[in-house]
């Protein structure tokens, strides 16, 4: 029955409105994409037809692209774009042209395993959540080997994002976020920060405008091959200010004067 | 595992998700059963239930080394999921693989140097399955 699934999901374009959108964002994954594809493309389809998956390129200038393309799924969709311009820029586009009525996005390294989006959709599908957000903090099922150092720079950036954006949220950088449509166009529409550093954006957004956010415990295995470096650290420093700098200049309010949210926003700034 | 000849068949048992985090682990015990001029060795997936592109590294490097020295790193037993991922990287082509541990010994037996009177000798090696 899976097998069946999965080749009529591979082969046979879906009709109507998808009940679910993955979107996978991409930089110079050539050696990551295929796996974390047939991993995902494998477990989602046993038990949904109507469903896309969007893989979002930043500008790959190794073999990603080909890679993806071979496959001729007709339910993926490729984005690409002609230069490297942030991980919260390729996220974006994908949120923005999926149409399902879940919005999930997750990394291209399944380093949080797609079995745990069963852990993330009864939130917003049966208990009115708009989004749900995986969680590496609220249990100790992660593995790593990471070095110290990579640890205390995971904890240091919770730190000063608490300390800058006053989220009520322990984990706002895991790659691994499902979204209802209505939450994720109006959010996504009003990003700014192009960088690592958008998650945060989103969530800063998603509280002032009062949607309900679930934190849910996932899984988490560390992939070693993290493209959080010193440049992406400086990067990182410099655009978190700038959330709420833009939220003061209006930045959020002129784009939101197009939309029609189901969250209302807050007026005063924490 | 000291049991070592040319004509003996290893085999390496996989659990849960085969990934970076463990593809050096699963590296050192397959340097450890390719020892012999003509190393014949299988890895049952049988309980793999993901593999990453690490992990995928880990074999055909293994495989690579095995048939340089005129043997073979084989598999066997792949989940369905599994099994997709080697299809989508196209290694089902560049791997043998064999539907469950029997077969793959079998297999082994139509190389030359493969005695018959020999019996396999299991490598375990076992990690934290995931709930």
């Amino acid at each position: 029955m899976a097998a069946t699934n999965y080749e009529l999901w591979k082969t046979k374009i879906i009709t109507g409105e998808p009940e679910l959108s993955i979107v996978i964002p991409t930089y110079n994954e050539e050696q990551r994409i295929l796996p974390t594809i047939g991993a995902i493309s494998w477990f989602i389809s046993k038990t949904r037809a109507n469903w896309e998956l969007i893989i979002a390129d930043d500008g790959s200038t190794d073999k990603t692209l080909e890679a993806v393309k071979q496959l001729e799924f007709p339910n993926l969709s490729l984005l690409t774009t002609q230069r490297h311009v942030g991980k919260g820029a390729a996220v974006q586009q994908g949120m923005l042209v999926a149409r399902g009525r879940y919005i999930l996005y997750c990394d291209a390294d399944n380093s949080t395993p797609i079995e745990e989006i069963t852990r993330l959709l009864p939130k917003v599908e049966q208990e009115g959540y708009d989004i749900a957000i995986g969680s590496r903090d609220l249990r100790s099922r992660a593995r790593t080997k990471s070095p110290l150092l990579r640890h205390w720079s995971r904890h240091w950036r919770a730190w000063v994002v608490k300390q800058l954006l006053h989220l009520p949220i322990q984990d706002t950088q895991c790659g691994f976020k499902l979204f209802t449509q209505q939450a994720a166009q109006n959010l996504f529409q009003m990003q700014t920060i192009k960088s690592f550093a958008f998650d945060m954006e989103i969530l800063y957004l998603a509280t002032r405008w009062q949607y309900n956010i679930a934190e849910v415990p996932v899984g988490w295995v560390d992939a070693f091959e993290s493209r959080f470096g010193t440049q992406e650290v400086h990067r990182f420093l410099f655009d978190l200010p700038r959330i709420r700098q833009n939220h003061r200049q209006d930045v959020f309010a002129v784009a939101a004067e197009s939309l029609v949210p189901r969250g209302m926003p807050l007026h005063n700034a924490r | 595992m000291t049991n070592q000849s040319n004509s003996t068949v290893r085999i390496l048992q996989l659990n849960g998700r085969f990934d970076a985090f463990e593809a050096a682990d699963v590296a050192a015990q397959l340097d450890e059963l390719m020892i012999g001029e003509s190393p014949r060795v299988i890895v049952n997936m049988a309980n793999v239930v993901f593999i990453d592109s690490a992990a995928l590294a880990t074999l055909i490097k293994a495989m690579k080394r095995a048939r340089q020295r005129n043997g073979d790193c084989r598999l066997c037993a792949l989940q369905p999921q599994v099994q997709v991922i080697f299809e989508l990287t196209r290694l089902n082509q560049a791997f043998e693989i064999f539907k469950d541990e029997y077969t793959a010994i079998q297999s082994f037996r139509e190389m030359p140097a493969y005695a018959s009177d020999s019996a396999p000798v299991a490598g375990q090696l076992r990690w934290g399955t995931r709930a």
